[in-house]
């Protein structure tokens, strides 16, 4: 009985294996795959025999794609609206975020509900209407308009996931500071925020990213090139140019590259957070 | 008044009362401080979402076409609404939205169980794979329509080509040219992009199941599928309908990845509700039946919602 059950939990365990690993190669196959053919020189690509593993290598799609599409310019936009839109959130999401997980008042559930809904508002419900305000507020094609509207599905997001973060932070060291004549104000940023360091800086992430891989805001909001964002600019080379293969390819992965980055450097805090967020909302 | 300020041991200089710091700790004494925190967010949301939402619903009762100002803003009562009985468009969006948001979300929900259940086991070096699986969650749109617009070219797709040498196609296909096959490729692309985002949740509920559970069921000779059944998925309720209840809303709501793939077609093939009104918006820039098309998927996503969360409670009694 005992030796059969083992032996079913290594058969499981080997098929866990086998699923865990088809399925890493399904994930990141595209990925590879697209950074090969952003270092293939183009009759490598558009060829009738597939060619798997390139003997020729060239940075050309890079060198081309920096030096004559604006795609500097495009990356620098993106760059300030992602920055933008994080301090933003960081101002006026922390503190609020901060009230929901320590103070018990009314209208607190009502409220959180409400930060929780209005996700579920309709982007083309309200980018009509957003396109119109920022035009007579002149925000219309501004790095700081479109950071504003970002925060309209970014900073519900944002409270929600710290707020998992303060509440696992211990109060007692908070109520130790606050007998020490500490004001609440100053509990909150000498002893709560450090505590909540982490979780903080991984929330940031996580809106930094979701900035930075926004797309339909951005294409209804940002008209020219003084503010477009790489996502906007990179669909509308496709459209305009043909853009080869090579250079969209390595536009791609020169725009994941900080996703990436980012996304291994605080990923284990990043997945603790979304998921005590999810579990408990 | 000399008196009172000489009661309160720290004497007051001029410079102290103006001192904002210590304006701003008094102020945290206070009983409002909870509400003063969250006056900054909620003044925000309140302009950028509820202003704009309210203005969106009431302009879909008027006319508002950018191209052509005569006549803009005038009340037109429901017109917008009926004409959307006879749109035959609007129909064959919400059967389309129908298919592309219960695919999706089954698929998705399918394989981001299986990847949670096998991660959950923990096993050696399976902590890095969880991170390989979980990064095309964190891409951008764009660049994972183009990677798999890319493998699925027609003419240098490499998922054709292994489909050819392996026998399962003739010759190379247009997956995104054919209508058969439009709606079919873009839900594969939507299920690898959004899976992760299940076994994220799956993986946090499974830490939530105690163990004696399991070890009951072992000694009184359940299997997996019968603890799988009785066990993991009446203890994950909760968890996979807000996991659902939030991708129907992302799903629904963003018309992303359809727009950068096929931009609705090959014909209507993959035109879905969401697609129809930003297109209605920013190519035909008639905004009101643009918010009108909105308005109808926001009602149609509360009801969803509504009846989504009763079942699933009753479920539970």
């Amino acid at each position: 009985m005992a030796q059969t059950r083992s032996g079913s939990k290594l058969l499981w365990d080997l098929i866990a294996y086998a699923v865990l690993i088809l399925l890493a190669l399904v994930c990141v196959f595209p990925i590879i795959w697209t950074f090969l053919t952003s270092i293939k020189v183009e009759e490598d690509i558009v060829t009738r025999n597939m060619i798997y593993i390139p003997t020729r290598f060239t940075f050309d799609w890079y060198v081309r794609l920096w030096n004559q599409s604006g795609y500097p310019v495009l990356v620098m936009n993106s760059l300030i609206t992602t920055s933008v839109t994080v301090l933003i959130c960081l101002l006026t999401g922390t503190i609020a975020s901060y009230s929901f997980s320590r103070f018990n008042f009314a209208g607190r559930t009502q409220l959180m509900l409400g930060y929780l809904v209005v996700r579920m508002f309709p982007a083309v419900l309200m980018i009509i209407p957003l396109f119109m305000v920022m035009r007579n507020f002149g925000l219309l094609d501004s790095s700081v308009g479109l950071a504003v509207a970002y925060t309209s599905f970014l900073l519900p997001l944002f409270v929600w996931m710290l707020k998992g973060f303060f509440d696992a932070a211990p109060k007692e060291l908070e109520s130790a500071a606050r007998i020490d004549g500490s004001t609440r104000i100053g509990a909150m940023f000498r002893i709560v925020i450090p505590i909540a360091r982490n979780g903080l800086v991984a929330t940031c992430v996580f809106v930094a990213i979701a900035a930075w891989n926004e797309y339909l805001f951005a294409l209804m909001l940002t008209t020219s090139q003084g503010s477009r964002t790489w996502p906007v600019g990179l669909q509308l080379m496709v459209g305009e140019f043909q853009l080869p293969w090579g250079m969209l390819a390595a536009g791609g992965i020169i725009s994941i590259i900080p996703v990436i980055v980012l996304f291994a450097l605080v990923q284990r805090v990043m997945v603790a957070g979304i998921t005590a967020g999810a579990v408990k909302g | 008044m000399s008196r009172v300020n000489a009661a309160s041991p720290p004497p007051r200089s001029v410079w102290d009362s103006l001192n904002p710091v210590r304006l701003i700790g008094e102020l945290s004494e206070t009983r409002y401080w909870m509400y003063l925190l969250l006056l900054p967010s909620a003044l925000l949301i309140t302009a950028v979402v509820l202003y704009p939402t309210v203005y969106g619903m009431q302009m879909s009762f008027t006319e508002m076409r950018l191209n052509r100002p005569a006549g803009n803003g005038a009340f037109v009562a429901f017109k917008h609404y009926q004409r959307m009985l006879t749109d035959p468009i609007f129909w064959v969006s919400l059967r389309n939205t129908a298919v592309w948001v219960t695919s999706s979300i089954a698929l998705e929900f399918l394989v981001g169980l299986v990847a949670a259940l096998a991660l959950n086991r923990n096993l050696p070096g399976t902590k890095v794979l969880a991170v390989l699986i979980l990064v095309p969650y964190f891409l951008p749109n764009v660049v994972a329509g183009h990677m798999w617009a890319l493998m699925l070219d027609p003419r240098l797709g490499v998922i054709n080509d292994v489909l050819v040498r392996i026998g399962w196609l003739e010759a190379y296909k247009a997956w995104f040219a054919d209508p058969t096959t439009a709606m079919g490729a873009a839900i594969v692309v939507e299920v690898w992009h959004s899976f992760p985002f299940f076994t994220l949740l799956i993986m946090a509920g499974l830490k939530g199941i105690p163990s004696d559970l399991y070890k009951a069921a072992d000694i009184d000779g359940a299997g997996p599928f019968a603890q799988l059944r009785l066990i993991t998925l009446p203890m994950l309720k909760t968890i996979i309908a807000a996991a659902v209840i939030l991708r129907v809303i992302g799903l629904v709501n963003s018309p992303d990845l359809l727009l950068i793939l096929t931009s609705g077609g090959p014909g209507r093939s993959t035109q879905v509700l969401s697609l129809y009104a930003f297109q209605m918006a920013y190519k035909d820039f008639n905004f009101g039946y643009a918010g009108a098309l909105s308005v109808v998927m926001f009602i149609l996503l509360m009801g969803f919602a509504y009846i989504y969360i009763r079942l699933s409670k009753v479920n539970q009694d």
